[in-house]
């Protein structure tokens, strides 16, 4: 699952992450399908800390490969959720 | 935190001597500058770890499962940090604590911390890192072990590491830091240079000569330093950061000195180093690509220019190094290379499992504590039993050491995956698999 990304080669230009896109009020995204919680929101609990590029496609990767990893461990099938917008919880109506 | 101790200033300090036999949960203690600074920098680091209590470390931390001692868990070393801070823990209390870690990485990975949440706050476990400052933090305390402060003693004389033991005269220093490349011709400087470490350049000799004569074969260009030191990664992973940062200045301005853009690091801990340490030391200063020679060979094989033609004919699993997996998420271009090579049974272990799998060879933990780093590869060898394997291809010369003796008792031979290739590229490699 790590994808395109060369996590065997190292390059400086590569590690500054790019400039933030605003996805929502409290959140944001710098790579494809990588969110972020906007960092104005974080600091009084809890500071943001330095990350590379390698470590954040690090993560990311890293949890996909855990996901494959126990669904192919513990499920019997596996659902995807659709790419479409949330259509949120069914009314009592759609029900009946 | 600062005000807390303002109320605990009367309270009587312990001794060094009994505080090493009692912990005093009842009488708080004043901290010192130095533990100040060190609860305060990690004070978030250690209160995302505790409050959470998940725990997902524990199982996978190669020490901890040979051990089964709560206080050499990833979870205590950062426990540990919350009771400094509010003054039921001394420095002296848990010295001996932090000497139990090979920094693999694996607690990091598998804490949800990080591996759910870390990207999308920005802000993951650094547990190595925590494990690190607090051995910084014995060395300037004096109260670094003592097979650690023989060990850099050494290296800082000889400019190398005492792969060759400790004692005696072994031919482990500068004069002989080339000694592996006889009869291979490579040039010193150019814009690539291979990097060949110590473990490599005295101990598996056949690591580094496999390595040169493949990039021969297929063509690539490089050379080796003019003075190669020690990358002062290990020092670092000890606890001795101005010994480190020395080793690495040194070795910016050789490459400097030549030219160089492009560092072949042909082993992972290496490859970390000048990822992780180097950019810390020297911030943008340090401008160079950095390659790892797993990646790069598979390359090669890929696109053509490195033919495997001999068929090896071995059933082999392969073992994830954890600086490659764990630390940098290398795992997919050693899995091609095997795949590429004709004759070959490979019997697979995906990455995930392999989290909670290491041998015991990093972090310093073979120096101080050999019985433990001896016992997590000879469970890595029963490991490979289970799957009928003849052969335990590994990527990391420094765990092929402890996995070579396991493996001796387990009937299963130990080999680097550059040396399997070099076989079925031809090559004659010549040089040592064991001194």
């Amino acid at each position: 699952m790590s994808g395109e990304y060369r996590f065997g080669r190292w390059v400086p230009a590569e590690q500054v992450p790019p400039e933030a896109e605003r996805v929502t009020d409290q959140v944001i995204q710098r790579f494809e399908h990588v969110f972020e919680v906007d960092p104005d929101l974080m600091g009084r609990h809890f500071n943001q800390q330095k990350m590379a590029t390698w470590d954040t496609k690090r993560i990311v990767a890293a949890r996909w490969d855990h996901l494959d990893a126990v669904h192919a461990e513990f499920a019997d099938e596996v659902i995807l959720a659709g790419e479409g917008p949330d259509p949120g919880p069914t009314t009592s109506q759609e029900h009946e | 935190m600062s005000n807390e101790h303002e109320h605990n200033e009367s309270a009587t300090a312990p001794t060094a001597a009994t505080a090493a036999t009692t912990v005093d949960l009842g009488t708080p203690q004043f901290l010192g500058e130095v533990e100040q600074a060190f609860v305060e920098k990690w004070h978030e680091n250690a209160t995302g770890c505790f409050s959470s209590g998940h725990k997902f470390c524990r199982e996978v931390c190669p020490v901890t499962q040979v051990t089964r001692n709560e206080n050499h868990t990833p979870t205590a070393f950062h426990a540990n940090v919350i009771a400094m801070e509010k003054g039921h823990l001394t420095v002296e209390d848990v010295a001996d604590d932090y000497v139990h870690c090979t920094q693999c990485g694996g607690c990091e990975v598998r804490c949800p911390n990080t591996l759910m949440v870390g990207d999308f706050y920005r802000a993951r476990t650094e547990t190595v890192k925590v494990v690190r400052a607090m051995r910084a933090m014995l060395v300037d305390k004096g109260l670094d072990r003592e097979g650690w402060k023989v060990w850099n003693r050494l290296t800082n004389e000889l400019k190398n590491e005492p792969v060759l033991g400790v004692e005696g005269d072994s031919p482990n220093a500068q004069a002989q830091v080339r000694d592996w490349a006889e009869g291979l011709d490579i040039p010193i400087g150019g814009d690539t240079i291979m990097f060949v470490d110590c473990e490599a350049a005295y101990y598996r000799t056949s690591v580094p000569r496999a390595t040169a004569q493949i990039l021969q074969a297929a063509g690539y260009e490089f050379g080796l330093m003019n003075e190669q030191w020690c990358c002062g990664g290990p020092a670092g992973e000890m606890g001795y950061v101005e010994q480190s940062m020395a080793f690495a200045r040194h070795n910016v301005d050789d490459w400097r000195k030549s030219g160089v853009k492009r560092i072949i690091a042909i082993e992972p801990h290496d490859y970390v180093h000048f990822t992780e340490d180097y950019p810390a030391y020297f911030g943008e200063e340090f401008d160079f690509e950095v390659v790892q020679i797993i990646d790069l060979v598979a390359e090669l094989i890929r696109d053509g220019r490195l033919k495997l033609t001999e068929p090896i004919d071995r059933v082999v699993t392969y073992h994830d190094p954890c600086r490659l997996n764990k630390r940098k998420g290398i795992h997919e271009a050693p899995r091609e290379i095997l795949r590429s090579i004709p004759g070959l049974t490979f019997k697979d272990v995906d990455r995930v499992t392999q989290w909670s799998y290491c041998s015991g060879g990093g972090g310093g933990l073979p120096i101080e504590k050999p019985e433990i780093t001896a016992e997590i590869s000879r469970r890595r060898l029963e490991k490979a039993s289970e799957l009928e394997v003849d052969t335990l291809v590994s990527a990391c010369v420094w765990s092929e050491r402890p996995l070579t003796a396991a493996g001796d008792e387990a009937g299963i031979e130990v080999k680097d995956i550059i040396e399997l290739v070099a076989e079925s590229a031809g090559i004659e490699i010549g040089g040592r698999t064991r001194a």
